[in-house]
């Protein structure tokens, strides 16, 4: 809550800053600039900070952007992507963008133990570890860490790093059938940020993920994705009811198929 | 009676490994993940739900969460069935 003698700085400042989101929306487009901050101040009858306050606020959240000593302008949108056992680049060609990426690091290592674990090998195994910057149209996107067992695919860099992991992984017969994804919020590390070209927000949206083909942990990734360029898209569906015993005891073979009961949340369920 | 159902074996010795139904409070099924509250997670045969074919298993407390990927829905049937 604001209150007392902050509310009419704020107010001021939120006044600013809901003109320029209306005048993104409405009027410019991506890449324009938007007006100086000496009209602003003018228009809004506040002072330059306040200006600058409400472009800051826009330019941490992704809606414009600042190019040293040009200005600043619109921001492309946001890439809303949906979390789906899709890659990076098969989303971004969905949506119009050019995926790219460019490789950090390209080698076979002995699996560490998260990453044993979780490609269900022992510590040690030989494992592919590829690192990418991914971009979308040219812009940083995120940095894409992936670890393969080399058993399941021993020639997978033998040409360098494949364009798609997943299509690697599918020519192979290896097809990606499901996976569990982890997600979680973070302050970049300054590798990251760099990496990342982030200069305002230091937001980055850290995520783990398995990926498996049928019963087998064929990939493990992880990847740090530019906090103020991306959403994700998260389809959701009505839970399935919570299975609780039967209460006890019961005749053996006396009652079956009685329906589960649905949705009852006890107290203490951490979720 | 008719041939070993995987699925059903597998929700079986889920229960076993969750140390029998008298150990469940209760199971909720996600996408790919049973979770579920135990009355006494000592109780929690970790090693047998892997060798069963759980992807993971996570202990937190008497929360268990076992990974099984996308036959949770044949699974959470079978369950139901034997709880």
């Amino acid at each position: 809550m604001v209150t007392g003698g902050a509310r009419a700085g704020a107010h001021k400042y939120l006044a600013v800053r809901a003109y320029l989101a209306d005048l993104v929306t409405t009027e410019l487009a991506v890449g324009d600039a938007i007006p100086s901050e000496r009209s602003l101040t003018e228009k809004f009858g506040v002072s330059r900070m306040t200006v600058r306050q409400a472009i800051d606020a826009l330019v941490t959240e992704g809606v414009l952007e600042r190019a040293q000593g040009r200005g600043t302008f619109v921001a492309p949108p946001r890439a809303d992507f949906e979390m789906r056992l899709t890659t990076f680049g098969e989303e971004a060609r969905r949506r119009g963008l050019t995926p790219g990426a460019t490789v950090l690091r390209c080698e076979e290592l002995p699996a560490p133990a998260p990453v044993a674990e979780a490609l269900d090998r022992e510590v040690g195994t030989p494992v592919h570890h590829v690192v990418r910057l991914r971009t979308a149209d040219g812009n940083p996107m995120s940095v894409e860490e992936s670890w393969i067992p080399v058993d399941l695919a021993p020639d997978l860099l033998e040409d360098g790093v494949p364009d798609s992991l997943y299509a690697a992984l599918r020519e192979r017969g290896l097809d990606p059938s499901w996976g569990e994804e982890l997600i979680t919020a973070a302050d970049g590390t300054p590798e990251e940020l760099e990496s990342l070209q982030m200069q305002t927000s230091r937001a980055v949206m850290r995520t783990a993920r398995r990926t498996f083909g049928g019963d087998a942990a064929v990939m493990y990734s992880r990847a740090s994705y530019r906090g103020d360029r991306y959403s994700v898209f998260v389809p959701l569906r009505e839970a399935r009811p919570t299975l609780v015993p039967r209460t006890r005891p019961a005749e053996p073979g006396a009652e079956t198929g009685r329906p589960a009961q649905p949705g009852r949340i006890p107290e203490g369920s951490p979720r | 009676m008719s041939t070993p159902d995987p699925d059903a074996q597998l929700a079986a010795s889920i229960l076993a490994g969750l140390g029998g139904v008298e150990n469940v409070e209760e199971i909720d099924p996600c996408t790919t993940r049973l979770r579920s509250l135990v009355k006494d997670p000592a109780l929690v045969d970790a090693a047998l739900l892997k060798r069963a074919g759980a992807f993971g298993v996570m202990i937190n407390g008497r929360v268990v969460q076992v990974v099984v990927g996308p036959r949770v829905d044949t699974i959470a049937s079978d369950l139901a069935e034997l709880m």
